[in-house]
């Protein structure tokens, strides 16, 4: 055994003398031309030259030892010619594991490493390769969907501007319709009054009717206001009024005045009027809000993630049926049909770096322990916009591979294979 | 991901957090221990009947008679070699068979003559052989003493508590009529046509006369209740055979400390029971358990150990029913001995320890460990029951596991996330969910749907896998596994004759009768590499559940009634995980042809466990008090035999805070079974997950492991050897000091390396106390020197494990960590010298194989180191042990030495060379540079 332990040594020393020192990249030779002594790199000791890869740590750097295991901190440069070169951690030379691909870790042990450099390398470029023209593609696409994000952020701006007006006008409305209810009420009151007290002489009726001739009645007014709002048509017809008149509380003396039945009828008018408004208002402002907070979320820097909002997405793994639905919500549906909520948006993960790659969407069904389930969507390249994978690393805590071009950087094509020659 | 699954947990065992403690049996619930417990000392009713007693070469034979019922019962005393006394008890003539335990002793113990050394009407007084050791018999009322010289060492029956519950026909029913009458008429038939000459015969009659006797008496003892049917929560509990429990207790004078009958959450030092239950062992799958309490766990080893300065002894009380014990520490009892013992008795200030042991069924087999030392004591119960099995090397070092790695991918990248962030493990494992619907030996079709693919990746990293495989089959026309046990027969079945089913992980299930021999053989070859489908030579397993669990059944496992073959559950229950985890390792052993060594990890375990393989501390939680738990937990086990254990790392229920986390790294590095798990519900907890600092720290806990990992392996040798703990109480090793007796929050790993782990939250300092007026003990990390019989307090930072290596030790580690310790086979040692106050320092360098039985056959290196008048010597302690090894020496690193002015080799051939070497003068440590030796080989070197 003993033999065997100076035949490394001997080979070790061999292949310094050789100029070669083994485990070290080409910028760092320079620390191991051949001298009398050799300075620990963090300059902490000097050591007889031998003692460089003699498989003991005299460095408390690890740096005279960088070709065999000896040091717990040390480290081996794999050349790996013809794929990437890399760096291993010392505890990998001559494990009995194949690290570096060209093999060189693994010059005193009991496997056979083959040299897989080359076929890494190959299938590493195809793979860069074909990388590259996903990345060009989804760039493309990208800026396809950049210009209609921008279009579509213009016009659901323009959406926004034009119910913010009809907002503002069925404001003016509303008040002018307040203000004939109240109006239209105090008159029915006094009629009543008048009605009471016999002997009163004046009759109102006559100013209010000459008057409503004059300014006509409300309701198409509204109803040409609200049409737009609402897309239907939806008003108190003549019809209907006619019919609330016919059956206006007959029986009783005082209704049966035709003065009381005019104002009642009027009062009522404006009190449909002002309903009708109100609703209508409501209903703007309930949109306004909506697509407020539509457009309060963050699309990215040129509204690029925009189209996502109102697309669904959908990945069926082992029995469960993912859906994914950008912005909004995630579900999972059991082959036995049950369907549980995985969350809903969030916010964006990082959202001050400006990295829009990971979404979050929160609060979904709770959890048998406490808590509710979540889930991470990563967003990745792709050319397509399409749903990848789904996995519940954490009971309840769900994460997503998310593909599509507006998720490619054009800083991913900087990288590329290095091969040293 | 399935809320299936989870709507039927929360059905099956309620949200909450702490155990629900009705669930759970209290003496009271437990109508024999209630029975039992209801009867207080006092002068005992039982008589030894001197004229019965029959001297053979090998035992000594005598009845007892109850005086109040004329029961006769039959005592065996034997005299087993290595100073251990047997006594047995059982009916004369029992009714049926009553159980007794087979399968745990390794072998019908050896024997020594007994001899009487005197006798008269008041009793016997029989020769122990050495060191004037003897059993005194007393006649009335009966008892038994043990004494060495003028000291007493055990009582027995000394309190009067012996309790025998003879078997007996029910008298309410129909079918003890006929039954008593048909017998009667037969004796009558018998008596005419027996022969007048016949002596025998009349000796009968009188016996049949004394019988009827009892049975007028019997009649008038009134049956009480939960003697024929007992009831607990929904459960009943038939009873076919009554009453049937038994009870002895022992009195232990000059002893305050007695220790083991694991497994309990509960401090190293037993308590006294006086003012609660008495601790249980029943084996139980409690539901998050609750910790400083006396309540039954999963495993049950009845095996006490009693300690003073002067003496270590032992109680083996064999049995496998449903056992509680009572401690007090009283001095009652102390009652008269006889002529003999007359001038013995000391005053009564003596302080001293009465135990009684109580259990349903059997008969009373109990073991008395004379020591004197603990490890006397040790070494008596390992001949009993067994050593320690020596386990593979790689199952010592670090296991990750959790509920669950989700599919084959979630394996691959846990297992691509270690080397990513350069954390060694050895073992990744595999919780239920990996199965295809909790069917065990089965694959989950998608989720694992190329195991051999997976197993070969971890091949290729020289790293394995353990997958679990629980006793509960379940009951499914389409699954192999159970049509076979079915056809066979295999199965427990219920008290009305058929499958006994029961609800666990996959729904209905059937629980195989491991007590039967031919079905832990057929068990054992289903792990056939072309029986389990998708398992290879890296896949080893975890048996889970095997207390039995039955979620729907009496305290959550299986009907008293239930049968086994000729017995009941209720007579075999403890010992059912026993001989799943034997099955089990049988099976691991087969598959390789004989050749490898198994590793089969438990939960459920009973004496003679060890043998089999590891067991950890179950389904406990991520908080603090568990974290500290687990030493006396450990601790206990291991003085009970079984060394490789260990607790769930993190806590199992719950999520640790990194703080909790990271100590609990700390201090798992550092004891036997070195496993992380986690539940289902829990978010992620892999080493890396929690920021870079806290991965460091726990990659450091992890490394440190790793270096001492030629520690490790050592110790459990010398475990499989003699049966000494590997983690060990301070007492043990410093059995005269007493301010050792009840420490618990920290240990010793074998005799050299002294552990405190720190064990509370925030804390920014620990005090521990270092043992051994002579010693001096070294802290590891900086070599500092500290002197023994003190408290030390050492200041502690989140880096800390407070671990000390003794002086006059030598301990070898490798210290270059790899990705697993297969990677680290050839790899050189560093011998850390640690001298004593005299300059004196010794140690042993054990290496093999590391996974075969070849060490059996002696191809191992067994080599004795030792230091002293500045010569550091490699001596051979085994000349006929073969083996080569291609590690070397690389280092020596001697603590405490003066500098030398020059180092020299001396190798077996005579060659001398000169080594080099650096000085540390504040801290007084030699490392030599590079001695290079192979670790085989003779040689010296020599300071001077």
């Amino acid at each position: 055994m003993r033999f065997h332990i100076l035949v490394i040594a001997l080979f070790c020393c061999g292949s310094a003398e050789s100029r070669k020192v083994r485990g070290i990249s080409s910028s760092y030779k320079r620390f191991y031309r051949e001298k009398k002594s050799f300075l620990c790199i963090d300059g902490s000791k000097l050591i007889p030259f031998e003692q460089v890869n003699d498989d003991y740590c005299d460095c408390a750097d690890g740096s005279d030892e960088p070709g065999t295991s000896a040091c717990p901190r040390g480290r081996f440069y794999c050349t790996n010619l013809g794929f990437r070169p890399h760096y291993i951690p010392s505890s990998r030379v001559n494990d009995g594991i194949c690290d570096c691909c060209d093999a060189s870790d693994e010059y005193n042990s009991h496997v056979r490493c083959q040299n897989t450099c080359w076929n890494l390398g190959q299938r590493e470029r195809a793979f860069v390769e074909g990388q590259m023209r996903t990345l060009d593609e989804g760039l493309r696409l990208k800026q396809q969907l950049i210009e209609e994000g921008v279009l579509l952020w213009r016009e659901k701006q323009a959406q926004l501007r034009e119910l913010q007006q009809v907002a503002e006008d069925l404001q003016i409305k509303l008040e002018e319709h307040r203000r004939k209810k109240h109006e239209a009420d105090r008159f029915k009151e006094q009629t009543l009054r008048a009605l009471k007290g016999e002997d009163s002489a004046v009759k109102p009726e006559n100013t209010l009717l000459n008057r409503n001739k004059d300014e006509s009645i409300a309701p198409d007014e509204v109803k040409a206001e609200v049409v737009p709002v609402h897309g239907e048509e939806r008003r108190l017809s003549d019809d209907e009024a006619g019919i609330k008149d016919a059956h206006g509380a007959p029986g009783t003396m005082s209704s049966e005045d035709p003065h009381l039945k005019a104002a009642d009828r009027v009062a009522e008018w404006e009190a449909t009027n002002l309903k009708k408004v109100e609703e209508a208002y409501e209903t703007v402002n309930m949109e306004i809000s909506d697509l407020q907070k539509k457009l309060d979320i963050d699309y990215g820097t040129d509204w690029e993630f925009l189209f996502l909002n109102g697309q669904c997405y959908k990945l069926t793994v082992y029995e469960y049926l993912y859906t994914l639905c950008p912005f909004s919500h995630i579900t999972q549906k059991s082959t036995a049909g049950t369907e549980v909520s995985l969350g809903v948006w969030g916010m964006w993960a990082e959202p001050a770096k400006n990295r829009y790659n990971q979404m979050i969407y929160e609060n979904g069904e709770p959890c048998w322990q406490g808590g509710s389930r979540s889930t991470t969507v990563t967003l990745t390249c792709g050319t397509e916009t399409a749903l990848r994978s789904v996995k519940e690393p954490s009971k309840c805590q769900y994460i997503m591979d998310f593909q599509t071009p507006v998720a490619c950087q054009p800083v991913l094509k900087q990288r590329g294979v290095h091969s040293e020659l | 991901m399935a809320p299936v699954l989870v709507l039927w947990l929360a059905v099956c065992l309620g949200a909450t957090w702490a155990v629900d403690r009705g669930n759970f049996k209290t003496c009271d619930q437990s109508a024999f221990c209630k029975r039992q417990r209801a009867l207080k000392p006092g002068e005992s009713p039982y008589r030894a009947l001197l004229e019965t007693m029959e001297l053979t070469n090998t035992r000594l034979t005598l009845q007892l008679i109850n005086d109040n019922n004329k029961v006769r019962l039959l005592l065996e005393l034997y005299r087993l070699q290595g100073n251990i006394t047997r006594v047995k008890i059982n009916e004369l003539k029992p009714l049926k068979p009553r159980y007794e335990v087979p399968d745990v002793l390794i072998r019908d113990p050896p024997t020594e003559p007994l001899s009487v050394l005197s006798q008269d009407e008041n009793g016997v007084v029989l020769s122990l052989g050495a060191e004037s050791q003897r059993v005194i018999v007393s006649v009335r009322p009966f008892r038994l003493d043990i004494m060495e010289g003028h000291d007493v060492l055990m009582s027995l029956n000394s309190r009067g508590l012996l309790a025998f519950e003879h078997l007996r026909m029910r008298k309410d029913t129909f079918s003890y009529k006929v039954t008593s009458t048909v017998a009667s008429v037969w004796d009558n038939v018998k008596r005419v046509f027996s022969s007048q000459a016949d002596p025998e015969a009349e000796n009968k009659e009188e016996a049949d006369a004394a019988n009827q006797a009892e049975t007028t008496k019997e009649e008038e003892e009134k049956a009480e209740e939960g003697m024929w049917e007992e009831t607990f929560k929904s459960h009943s509990d038939s009873k076919p055979n009554g009453p049937s429990s038994i009870s002895l207790d022992f009195s232990l004078p000059g002893v305050e400390h007695v220790y083991g009958i694991p497994e309990h959450a509960d401090d190293l030092k037993l308590k006294t029971t006086d003012n609660g239950d008495p601790y249980r062992l029943y084996n139980l799958d409690v539901f998050q358990y609750e910790l400083y309490n006396p309540m039954a766990l999963y495993g049950a080893v009845p095996v006490m150990l009693a300690h003073n300065a002067q003496r270590t002894t032992g109680i083996f009380w064999l049995n496998a029913a449903e056992t509680w014990v009572d401690i007090s520490s009283n001095t009652a009892g102390k009652t008269v001995f006889g002529k003999m013992l007359d001038y013995v008795q000391g005053s009564s200030e003596i302080p001293q320890t009465d135990v009684r042991w109580i259990s349903e069924s059997g008969i009373i087999d109990v073991f008395i460990m004379l020591g004197p030392t603990a490890k006397h004591v040790f070494s008596q119960y390992a001949s009993l029951t067994g050593t320690q099995s020596f386990p593979p090397l790689a199952s010592l070092g670090y296991h990750q596991c959790r509920w669950n790695y989700n599919d084959q991918e979630d394996v691959r990248s846990v297992d691509a996330g270690f080397d990513e962030y350069d954390i060694p493990y050895d073992f990744i494992w595999l919780d239920i969910e990996h199965t295809d619907g909790k069917r065990y030996f089965t694959w989950d079709p998608h989720k694992f749907a190329t195991p051999k693919e997976m197993l070969q990746g971890l091949v290729e990293k020289r790293r394995k896998m353990v997958a679990i495989v629980d006793p509960h089959i379940k009951v499914d026309s389409n699954y192999k596994i159970h049509n076979e046990i079915r056809s066979r027969g295999f199965y427990i079945k219920n008290k009305d004759g058929g499958d006994y089913e029961g609800w666990c992980w996959p729904g209905n299930a059937g629980y195989p009768d491991f007590t039967r021999a031919d079905m832990r053989a057929w068990w054992a070859s289903m792990f056939a590499y072309d029986q389990y489908e998708g398992s290879m030579e890296n896949l080893y397993t975890w048996n889970d559940m095997n207390e039995p669990s039955v979620f729907n059944g009496p305290e959550v496992t299986m009907h008293k009634d239930a049968v086994h073959g000729a017995w009941e559950h209720r007579d075999v229950h403890n010992l059912y995980g026993l001989y799943v985890q034997m099955a089990t390792a049988d099976g691991l052993v087969q598959r390789s042809g004989g050749v490898e060594r198994p590793f089969v990890l438990t939960r459920a375990f009973f004496a003679g466990s060890q043998r089999y393989g590891a067991v950890w501390t179950g389904d406990n939680a991520a908080e603090w008090d568990h974290l500290k738990i687990s030493i006396p937990m450990c601790l206990s086990l291991g003085l009970v035999g079984i060394s490789f254990c260990g607790a769930d790392v993190g806590g199992f229920f719950k999520s640790p805070s990194p703080e909790l986390l990271v100590r609990w790294y700390q201090t798992g590095a550092y004891q036997p079974f070195f496993r992380a798990h986690a539940h289902l519900d829990t978010p992620r907890r892999e080493p890396w997950l929690f920021g870079p600092e806290n991965t460091a720290l726990i990659r450091e806990a992890v490394r440190q492991r790793y270096t001492f990992l030629p520690y490790w392996y050592q110790q459990f040798y010398h475990a499989y050897r003699t049966g000494e703990p590997v983690m060990r109480p301070l007492w043990v090793e410093y059995p005269q000091d007493p301010a050792t007796f009840a420490v618990d929050d920290e240990f010793l790993i074998g005799q050299n390396l002294l552990v405190h782990p720190v064990t509370e939250e925030g804390s920014r300092g620990v005090t521990a106390y270092l043992p051994g007026k002579e010693e001096v003990w070294f802290d590891i990390h900086t070599f500092q020197k500290h002197n023994g019989a003190q408290n030390l307090y050492i200041p502690v930072t989140m880096s800390s494990i407070p671990v000390f290596q003794r002086g006059g030790s030598i301990i070898p580690r490798k210290m270059r960590v790899r990705r697993s310790s297969s990677c680290m086979e050839h790899d050189p040692y560093t011998l850390f010298v640690a001298l004593n106050a005299r300059g004196l320092a010794e140690g042993e360098l054990y290496i093999d194989d590391g996974h075969t039985f070849n060490y059996e056959k002696k191809e191992f290196i067994y080599r004795r180191l030792s230091f002293s008048n500045h010569v550091l010597s490699s001596v051979n302690l085994v000349p006929d042990s073969h083996f080569t090894t291609n590690s070397w020496i690389e280092r020596i690193v001697i603590i405490g030495s003066s500098k030398p002015a020059k180092v020299t080799l001396k190798t077996a051939d005579g060659n001398e060379s000169q080594l080099e070497f650096d000085f540390d003068a504040s801290m007084s440590v030699v490392t030599v540079r590079k001695p290079g030796m192979n670790a085989g080989a003779d040689w010296t070197v020599t300071l001077q």
